[in-house]
């Protein structure tokens, strides 16, 4: 019982971690960042292949899958939204973009084959779906209180909490989380001030999506599944559910919601067993909208006449 | 009695915005409703509409009760509105936007559309000839504005858009929610004449705005509204006299601006006057020989419309410069593109020696070219101290020092020092305004730009503000102050320009320009 | 590029050898146009694929249980689409932009997880629905449905054309632009857009249904996310002004993996790019005029979660 707790804080953790980046990019840009999780599965894959294809540490290989992520952000940026900035769109077109963006990533991916003259050094196991091997992972483990603790399933969770803190902290204290906190209520007048605006939202994204390929690769060392499909399968839509629940744009509510998912998971599995337990993310999603759409941390604002 | 509402309440988190109203209107009159910003004066429309829900109280139109009753029964019992933001379907065409507002008189032809066409073909020229008609009661030309977005259209013509798309419904009532919003006497007479036409034609109306001239001119009665109640209501004469109205409202301009007569002279007589003076004038306050600020030849396009047409100006240091002229003329254009948030066709403007028309906004604000946008601006949900030490992004590494300029600036403007830990949304119009002036001076301005600082505010407010730029500029700093409320602007201007749709049409001293006649009848009111 | 050439050389031989094809082109444009009903009245509802699986599971139940005629079957999965629509729909009216795009993946997501695979009716320890194995249909008539298709797809095509030429269209487009504007012009925006939601939902189910008697089998992994995104780029790629874009749409990206025979596997990644593209350079799509640029909705969350309506 005790063990499965600790699963739950575990996975919740990687919600929450991963919930943070997609709820900073809805909070400064209003808008749903849908490539975010193929981001998370970048990240994985990427430290997977530097891992087991290139032989590299699996520290270095971490760092790699890390920036690469992070360069998504401004790859994401400068493809999907900054030429609609430009225009005026309305953001339902950034959120199609952005499904564009992400289709074309795990298709990348799902390609990777030994052979292929271009992504062979991204990935090579095509579709399926891989481990990492024992061997490359610093995995130690201890026993306490009759729990068992794996290193390379609980170390995700002070690191979640280390990172968000700081976030916060940033967020909250600093000139520049000010300055995102401007941009987010309203760019027209951050630019007045003397706020760079582009640059400010290119690193929202990079922030957010180095939190989503952090995220991948804490998943990838505890879950011990890595394929094109993690993003899709796992935080895709359950992403969604977790912003939902702790309010759209709200930080605290991210990092609530993810807990709350991995409680509210583990709670479904143990009373009625695991096939229900995908369909119960959603189902508490659905209700939260219909109940308090503004999930528990956002603020309802209604229209202004 | 057309329109009755007892006693209505409504109040929002804990503040009362409506608090105990009864209105009667008179059935075939003109009522009006003024009050400051917040009075409540809105919500009490949202009330009456249906949008939101009165807490107690009843609201009447003749015989049919509509409390309680959802926006679009109310509609339908005819009650038409227009919005203070227009609220035009933008994308649809001029007249799509009318024919829609036709809905609850056209019968529903879901079933009919799927068969029998010719059927179909008759009502629809029917419905367009009549779209047609109510265009031009409005006064739009149907020939060339029917078929273009109505976002598209230009200010004025939106506004009556929006009034032509409430008469489709064919309404007892319409309420008209400032109406005349950033037009100039000229303008706002042709909407005085329109409003007054359509009373003449039996329609019952309750008037919304700022515009003393406007309101006590066309309204039979006026009711006046503070902080949710009622304070005065009366014949014009009567509420413009009374003592606790001018107090919370009208403020010593506002008296002025009532006492003044309204603007006579048709639209294009105006333009005419204006364009022969310009082209007889010689104006005695030469343009400065040195000048911080140069504009030359400016022409600005926004697509296919061309918002500014070479315009040329300078500002010399130390100088308050005014441009005035009808919203649309082009003004706001300008100062965006001195802000380098737009990059113009054609021209030249340079700052200091920096040219505006390349270099990045942040760049531009960090040289000293700071400017107050119009509407305000302010960060709403954070605390007004971090509303203003977000000014000082710009200079940063200097914590003690920016420290030090907040101080100096919440001492100067009170208020703030006061609500510094409040959210800048609880603030009244005219103290966010002064929020918007302080962080603009927070960034070391060495030039201001002032985008239509009274736009919106109650006159008492307004004289609030002039004191303050006026304090601003004895302090020193130069500034270019863009306004439609061209007396104000004019008085304390050392000089100024005048602008129509886009280009610069006339420029002297702010006294010169008071007194010229042509000036005068288009934007004081003779 | 063989395949344009018969199809301009001899059709009739082409319409034979591509029966499934065409079927399958059909089936899609069916389920735009349930995607533009929803888009035109200013709904981002994402719901289409569940109303499918609706459609398509209550049709080859009764096929495989009742044994009832397959005209009747399709009608009951239809209309059971359509009633659990009027159900969700309900409280998911008042959300607003992204919120209800959101609570159509939940919906989905919950049926396809929750529902299909869990059925609590069971047969032999397994949900009849087949949980994840899928549900067979050995009486599927790949060949012998094509015309059922074709006709319901005209059909389908005529009625939201001049759907959209009546008060119905004019108000669903004023809903789009501007809620509160179309309830001050005494519409009633609540009654119309249930009624767009409805209609998709019945259009999406008949889809769903039709779709089961091309294939043997019933998979439940075909109603999830990537159907639904699969549906949106239709709409996205023909624009959303009128009936004939999201009709256009499904057309040339349903025949792309035939149009561009080697490129099979990258389907995914022009995909991607086509939405990029369209989205970035063309908004209003293929058939263009208004087109994507049309949702602007006014309503759209603006600073922060503004969820839901008031009142």
């Amino acid at each position: 019982m005790q063990q499965q707790l600790l699963n739950a804080i575990s996975i919740g953790s990687i919600y929450a971690l991963f919930a943070v980046g997609y709820t900073l990019v809805f909070g400064v840009l209003d808008i749903l960042n849908l490539a975010h999780s193929a981001v998370f599965m970048l990240g994985a894959a990427v430290t997977y292949s530097m891992v087991v294809n290139h032989g590299q540490s699996f520290w270095v290989a971490a760092a790699l899958g890390l920036a690469i992520a992070a360069v998504m952000g401004l790859v994401i940026e400068h493809v999907c939204l900054r030429p609609l900035r430009r225009r005026n769109a309305p953001p339902i077109a950034a959120l199609i973009s952005t499904i564009g963006l992400a289709l074309i990533i795990v298709a990348a991916v799902e390609q990777g084959r030994p052979e292929h003259p271009y992504l062979a050094w991204l990935w090579v196991d095509g579709a399926n779906s891989v481990s990492f091997p024992i061997s490359a992972l610093p995995n130690p483990t201890w026993h306490v209180a009759g729990l068992t603790l794996e290193a390379a399933k609980v170390a995700v969770i002070p690191i979640s909490v280390a990172l968000m803190l700081v976030l916060g902290y940033v967020i909250r204290y600093t000139q520049i989380g000010r300055g995102l906190r401007a941009v987010a209520e309203n760019p027209r007048a951050a630019r007045l001030m003397g706020l760079d605006v582009d640059r400010m939202i290119s690193l929202t994204l990079v922030i957010s999506s180095a939190l989503g390929g952090l995220a991948g690769i804490m998943f990838g060392l505890a879950q011990t599944d890595i394929s094109p499909y993690i993003g899709r399968d796992n935080v895709e839509v359950k992403g969604l559910a977790v912003i939902v629940l702790g309010g759209m744009g709200s930080i605290p509510g991210a990092v609530a919601g993810g807990y709350l998912l991995g409680l509210i998971e583990i709670v479904a599995l143990l009373l009625f067993g695991s096939n229900v337990r995908a369909g119960v993310a959603f189902a508490a999603l659905f209700l939260m909208l219909v109940l308090r759409p503004q999930g528990l941390f956002g603020s309802s604002l209604s229209e202004k006449v | 009695m057309l329109l009755r509402l007892d006693n209505v309440q409504r109040h929002f988190g804990g503040v009362r915005a409506v608090d105990g109203v009864s209105l009667e209107v008179e059935k075939g009159s003109i009522q009006g409703l003024i009050g400051p910003n917040g009075a409540g004066k809105t919500t009490l429309v949202n009330v009456i509409t249906g949008y939101v829900p009165a807490e107690s109280g009843r609201a009447f139109i003749e015989s049919d009760d509509l409390t309680g009753l959802p926006s679009h029964r109310i509609a339908a019992l005819g009650i038409a509105r227009t919005f203070q933001n227009i609220r035009l379907f933008k994308d649809l065409t001029a007249l799509d936007n009318v024919i829609v507002g036709m809905h609850t008189r056209r019968a529903d032809d879901t079933l009919a559309q799927l068969g029998t066409l010719p059927v179909f073909r008759r009502d629809q020229r029917t419905r367009l000839s009549e779209a047609r008609q109510l265009m031009e009661t409005v006064g739009l030309d149907p020939g060339a504005v029917a078929k273009r977005a109505a976002g598209t259209l230009p200010y004025g013509d939106q506004r009556r858009l929006e009034i032509a798309r409430a008469l489709a419904l064919r309404p007892r009532l319409l309420i008209l929610d400032e109406p005349a919003a950033g037009m100039n006497p000229s303008e706002k007479h042709g909407m005085r004449v329109l409003i007054e036409r359509l009373n003449e034609q039996g329609l019952t109306i309750l008037l919304i705005d700022h515009d003393m001239h406007l309101v006590m001119g066309v309204c039979k009665r006026v009711a006046v509204l503070n902080f949710g109640r009622k304070i005065a209501d009366g014949t014009p004469a009567e509420v413009s006299t009374d003592a606790s109205v001018i107090k919370a409202y009208l403020g010593t301009g506002g008296e002025r601006e009532v006492a003044s007569a309204p603007g006579a002279a048709g639209l294009n007589e105006v333009e005419e006057e204006v364009v022969k003076a310009a082209a007889e004038q010689t104006p005695t306050a030469a343009e400065p020989e040195s000048a911080i600020l140069e504009v030359r030849d400016l022409s600005v396009s926004y697509g296919a419309v061309n918002a500014v047409r070479g315009a040329s100006l300078r500002v010399a240091e130390g100088e308050v410069v005014a441009l005035i002229g009808a919203n649309g003329a082009g003004k706001s254009t300008i100062l965006n593109t001195l802000s380098g948030v737009i990059r113009p066709r054609s021209g030249t403007a340079t700052f200091d020696g920096l040219d505006l028309t390349t270099a990045n906004p942040s760049t531009i604000v960090r040289r000293g070219l700071v400017q107050v946008p119009e509407g305000r601006e302010i960060l709403a949900r954070q605390t007004v101290l971090e509303n203003l030490e977000l000014a000082t992004w710009g200079s940063r590494g200097d914590g003690a020092g920016t420290r030090a300029r907040i101080e100096a600036v919440m001492k100067r403007f009170p208020i703030l020092g006061e609500r510094r830990a409040m959210k800048a949304a609880t603030l009244s119009g005219g103290e966010q305004q002064m929020l918007a002036l302080a962080r603009g001076l927070l960034a070391k301005p060495r030039l201001l730009l002032l985008d239509e600082p009274s736009l919106g505010l109650a006159p008492q407010m307004v004289d609030e503000v002039f004191a303050a730029i006026e304090e601003i500029h004895r302090e020193g700093t130069t500034i270019l102050l863009v306004e439609q409320n061209a007396l104000r602007a004019l008085e304390i201007a050392d000089r100024a320009y005048v602008i129509e749709t886009g280009t610069i049409l006339l420029t002297g001293s702010g006294d010169e320009l008071l007194h010229n006649p042509a000036v005068r009848r288009a934007y004081l009111g003779g | 590029m063989d395949f344009l050439i018969q199809l301009f050389t001899d059709p009739y031989a082409f319409y034979n050898s591509h029966t499934l094809l065409i079927a399958q082109i059909g089936i899609n444009s069916i389920l735009a146009a349930s995607m533009f009903a929803v888009l035109y009245s200013g709904q981002l509802s994402l719901a289409a694929p569940g109303f499918m699986a609706i459609g398509a599971y209550t049709a080859v139940l009764m096929s495989l249980y009742l044994h009832t005629p397959l005209a009747l079957n399709f009608l009951a999965g239809t209309l059971f689409a359509g009633v659990t629509g009027l159900a969700v729909g309900l409280p998911v009216l008042r959300l607003r932009g992204v919120f209800l795009a959101i609570a159509t993946i939940g919906f989905i997501e919950a049926l396809r997880l929750g529902v299909i695979l869990n059925f609590p009716i069971k047969v032999n320890g397994e949900p009849i629905t087949g949980g994840g194995l899928g549900l067979k249909n050995p009486d599927a008539d790949p060949l012998g449905g094509i015309n059922m298709v074709l006709i319901a797809l005209a059909v389908v095509i005529f009625l939201m054309w001049r759907l959209t030429k009546g008060r119905l269209g004019h108000a669903w487009s004023a809903i789009r632009q501007d809620e509160l504007a179309a309830l001050s012009q005494g519409i009633n925006v609540a009654r119309y857009k249930m009624f767009a939601f409805v209609l998709s939902a019945l259009l999406a189910g008949f889809a769903g249904a039709l779709e089961t008697n091309l294939n043997f089998f019933v998979d439940p992994n075909e109603y999830g996310v990537p159907r639904t995104v699969q549906i949106l780029t239709f709409a996205v790629l023909g624009g959303t002004g009128n009936i004939f874009g999201p009709v256009v749409g499904s057309l040339f990206l349903t025949s792309l993996p035939e149009l561009a025979r080697g490129a099979k596997d990258y389907r995914d990644i022009l995909s991607g790019v086509i939405l990029i593209a369209v989205i970035v350079f063309r908004p209003q799509g293929i058939v263009g005029r208004g087109g994507l640029a049309i949702i602007r909705p006014r309503w759209w969350p603006q600073r922060q979660s503004r969820a839901a309506a008031p009142g």
